[in-house]
């Protein structure tokens, strides 16, 4: 049987934003609907409008998806523990006199640059409401993060004068976070 | 029923779906509305998210095959689902034994 130009169209709509397998999938139950309805006795037209009423906006299916996609757990799960993690930077690197440390401005600069740019794209996947957008920016935002734990931690272990507990505390904060995100970021790529 | 009324509640109804066998998309929200008597008025694409929020949490697993030419995932429930839905099901009992008594003016049964 033939896909009809409305289911065609569904799938587009579907395709164009949400990757394959999920719009995959939905098509093929809205043709499950669509041939259920012509075995009612409906004509091709009416019985694909029947099926997509049923199936409700592609938008809406959209939504959904983003709304549920790992890609938007992860990223609120890092914005929920981001604050602890800098929290903890923050009092290990005043207690330790950071600012006293052998680190060139330039790289003290790049290393704020990319905190400020990881929270920016952390914000968007969380606010996001398009499946790609919340996946690129949810990937970004990990690549960032995982980056600026691991500059940290080899900073304090390298850089650091004397290795406290606060610095200590941070150094496993952060390398938990490392964990998290490298199995969460196989997630997500394996999302697309 | 809508959308707004099933919150909570669609988790297991997903998974009750899923009780007799594997099913696909389409077949759980057939299976649904075969045991609800077509009250829940739900868009049926919104399903699969859900089911994906399951498949995620580990409750239900999906597979792919290849019918009359289409791809279609099809979804069976997992030993963690199992649980999940014999305590969702204790808990809607209770729930709902609470509920009734309150609002039908009946005494709670006592265990004492």
């Amino acid at each position: 049987m033939a896909e009809h130009c409305l289911i065609a169209d569904y799938h587009a709509a579907l395709a164009a934003g949400l990757p394959a397998e999920l719009a995959d999938e939905v098509i093929d139950g809205l043709i499950e609907a669509d041939a259920k309805y012509r075995q009612q006795g409906l004509d091709a037209e009416n019985a694909a409008r029947a099926a997509i009423t049923e199936f409700g906006e592609p938008s809406l299916v959209v939504e959904e998806f983003t709304r549920v996609s790992p890609a938007k757990r992860i990223a609120r799960r890092l914005m929920v523990t981001g604050p602890v993690v800098g929290l903890c930077w923050g009092a290990a690197l005043i207690d330790a006199r950071a600012w006293q440390w052998p680190v060139p401005g330039l790289i003290r600069l790049a290393l704020g640059a990319v905190l400020a740019a990881s929270v920016i794209v952390l914000v968007i996947a969380v606010l996001a409401r398009r499946y790609r957008r919340v996946h690129r920016a949810s990937m970004v935002a990990c690549i960032g993060l995982a980056a600026l734990d691991a500059l940290a931690v080899t900073a304090a272990l390298v850089g650091a004068p004397s290795f406290g507990w606060l610095l200590g505390l941070a150094a496993c904060v952060s390398t938990a976070r490392l964990t998290f995100v490298a199995r969460s970021f196989r997630r997500v790529l394996a999302c697309n | 029923m809508h959308a707004e009324q099933l919150k909570g509640h669609l988790d297991a109804l997903l998974l009750a779906a899923l009780e007799d066998g594997p099913r696909h998309g389409y077949a759980v929200m057939e299976a649904l509305r075969e045991s609800t008597g077509g009250r829940l008025a739900l868009p049926t694409g919104t399903i699969y998210p859900a089911l994906h929020r399951l498949e995620a949490a580990g409750l239900i697993a999906g597979s792919w095959s290849v019918v009359t030419g289409r791809r279609r995932r099809c979804y069976t429930l997992t030993g963690a689902g199992e649980l999940a839905l014999s305590g969702r099901r204790a808990e809607w009992r209770d729930f709902a034994a609470v509920i009734g008594a309150a609002l039908e003016g009946k005494p709670w049964p006592s265990t004492a």
